[in-house]
């Protein structure tokens, strides 16, 4: 029993957290906070299959998230709405509830598949041409979203709200939240139990020792394909949720920037360690929201004192001064991130006897 | 039938010959060497033979079927095993976890089991873990199961590759220089070693060394090459008193 502690008071304090936004007692804006703190720890964690434990630098992530969130939403249009765009809804609106997972399996099932796409060319090299061609990637992806108008273009695509709606039609629950926490449950489990396998180890493999992997009998091309497929999934499903947690897929959501903030929460938390990066995208998040007040205060702040001019206003294009600037900050005095390699057990080991993940 | 019959293998690298006309026959069970000076071309015949070079021309026969333009995940599948040159282990993995790795040609489940943890996967996975701890105890290992190979002494290294060689239940075992950074008294261990492995385990073993001790005394048969060609073969005895192998050893004027 004692080992389930820690397993326990996690079901509760998502149980509670749902609760309590059910109950209406969280601010719209914190309820928002959180669930963008579970999509964004499903994002850095698959992003951390490639980059932390295959040792690949893949820089073009969100791309998938693209994919991934755009299936979603055409998806959730096509099954439960009716709309000009695929006519009469697929499923009456009250299978809502029920039906989602295939919105979601479907989003992840599509995001995999462009993972493979983009996986069979770049395998064939390593490295900073990988990470090339993940860039590429990803402005590829974009780019065709933002040319077909059928989906908005770059005016964006929305339609999924209908989907969250019909939910709530059904029990009056915060939906979104829920599914995003499932979310994260499923992604911790997915990477958990591949990397505690013999065969996803064939991962960590090909990362310390590509020859070694491939003379001891490891198919490396197609263990590569494979992390990478799960990646992008992964990737998806943060997509999807994003889409539907913000009822809208606008293109310039997924670009570069986005990828960025991705590397950012790993190399944070630390590659390869999964209560690293989550620790790192719940930091991650929180301060990027906190700007949006520090940024103010720090313009008021320094107006007061006379150290800008009159003229001028800090405004939020500074965030993009600061996250990169604590990369930066981040590579020179802590490179291995929190963590470094290792999980949360390792470094405090006493942790173990209150938890069991299998 | 041979074991391993290798016929006219050439391998260029741009303008260089690295091997040329290359043939070589290995019978079950036999203890076999390949010298020569720095340089000759030993290392390139292993990579040929365990996958990482497509040899330009010829052909490598492993146990009745041709090997060469198989890939090495392949070739280990069929029974080939090799130790490096410089020590290869996975060095953030447990020494367990190496040897468990060894079985991955034989892993006997899927993505999904792994993920839904099927009856299937516990059952491979209980298996894989059994053969891993063998290969441990055979090799005298167990007690450092757990630790990272990283953090072990040079010659303990040694020997993890070569269990992990040997988890792999290989009917050829290719060793590239075993001795290689090892004291006149553990040379003796591993000559010890290895002729302990050949008989237990029923393999072949083709080993290329520079510590002529070592070759002596565990080889049949030699075969040196010396730029890319094949300048002698025959038994220990022969090898030592061949002049061209001397030649190529002290050279021209020396004599």
């Amino acid at each position: 029993m004692q080992r389930y502690a820690i397993n326990i008071l996690l079901c509760a304090a998502a149980l509670i957290l749902v609760g309590l936004a059910h109950a209406g007692k969280l601010d719209g804006y914190v309820l928002h906070v959180i669930t963008l703190i579970g999509i964004n720890c499903i994002f850095a964690l698959s992003l951390n299959l490639v980059n932390g434990y295959m040792g690949e630098f893949s820089c073009g992530h969100a791309g998938f998230m693209c994919v991934g969130a755009l299936t979603g939403a055409l998806l959730s249009v096509a099954l439960f709405t009716d709309s000009t765009l695929f006519g009469t809804a697929i499923f009456a609106s009250h299978w809502a509830p029920f039906l989602f997972p295939l919105v979601l399996i479907g989003a992840m099932i599509t995001a995999a598949l462009a993972g493979l796409i983009v996986a069979l060319p770049s395998f064939k090299t390593r490295d900073d041409y990988l990470a090339i061609i993940t860039i590429a990637a990803n402005l590829i992806i974009i780019s065709i979203f933002n040319n077909i108008d059928a989906i908005g273009g770059p005016r964006g695509f929305l339609g999924q709200q209908q989907t969250i709606n019909a939910m709530s039609n059904f029990i009056k629950l915060p939906w979104m939240l829920i599914w995003t926490l499932i979310g994260v449950f499923i992604c911790v489990i997915v990477i958990r139990r591949l990397m505690t396998s013999t065969y996803g180890k064939g991962v960590s493999a090909v990362c310390q020792n590509e020859v070694a992997a491939e003379m001891m009998g490891v198919n490396t091309n197609r263990v590569k394909i494979m992390a990478f497929m799960v990646s992008s999934g992964l990737a998806g499903l943060a997509g999807v949720l994003y889409a539907h947690h913000i009822d809208y897929v606008n293109p310039k959501s997924f670009d570069l920037l986005k990828s960025t903030e991705g590397l950012v929460m790993v190399y944070l938390g630390g590659m390869g360690s999964i209560t690293g990066v989550l620790m790192a995208a719940v930091a991650f998040t929180l301060l990027v929201e906190s700007l949006r007040f520090i940024i103010p205060m720090l313009n008021n702040g320094l107006h007061s004192i006379g150290l800008l001019p009159e003229s001028y206003h800090l405004d939020q294009k500074w965030a993009w001064v600061f996250i990169p600037l604590m990369l930066i900050l981040l590579m020179r005095f802590r490179p291995e991130g929190f963590l470094g390699n290792r999980e949360l057990t390792h470094v405090f080991p006493r942790l173990k006897r209150w938890i069991t993940l299998k | 039938m041979p074991l391993l019959k290798i016929s006219g293998l050439t391998q260029r690298f741009g303008g260089i010959q690295a091997l040329s006309d290359f043939s070589f026959q290995l019978e079950e069970h036999e203890i076999v060497g390949l010298i020569g000076p720095n340089g000759a071309g030993k290392t390139t015949v292993f990579n040929i033979v365990s996958g990482f070079y497509k040899p330009t021309e010829g052909k490598v026969v492993f146990n009745g079927r041709r090997i060469n333009g198989l890939k090495p995940h392949q070739i280990t599948a069929l029974g080939m095993a090799r130790t490096f040159q410089n020590i290869r282990l996975w060095n953030n993995m447990t020494v367990l976890d190496n040897m468990r790795l060894a079985r991955y040609a034989w892993l006997g489940y899927s993505f999904w089991s792994a993920i839904f943890r099927t009856q299937r996967y516990r059952r491979a996975e209980k298996n894989i873990e059994n053969q891993a701890r063998e290969a441990l105890e055979m090799m005298e290992l167990t007690d450092y199961a757990e630790e990272l190979p990283k953090n072990l002494p040079y010659g303990l290294q040694r020997r993890v590759e070569l269990a992990r060689a040997l988890a792999s239940k290989p009917r050829l075992l290719l060793l590239d220089e075993p001795a290689a950074g090892l004291n006149s008294s553990d040379a003796d261990d591993l000559i010890h070693f290895i002729r302990w492995i050949h008989d237990e385990f029923k393999l072949s073993i083709w080993m290329i060394e520079h510590q002529m001790k070592v070759v002596m005394s565990l080889c049949q048969h030699l075969t040196v090459i010396d730029f890319g060609c094949t300048i002698a073969s025959g038994t220990p005895e022969e090898i030592r008193n061949n002049p061209d192998v001397i030649k190529a050893y002290l050279g021209d004027d020396t004599l």
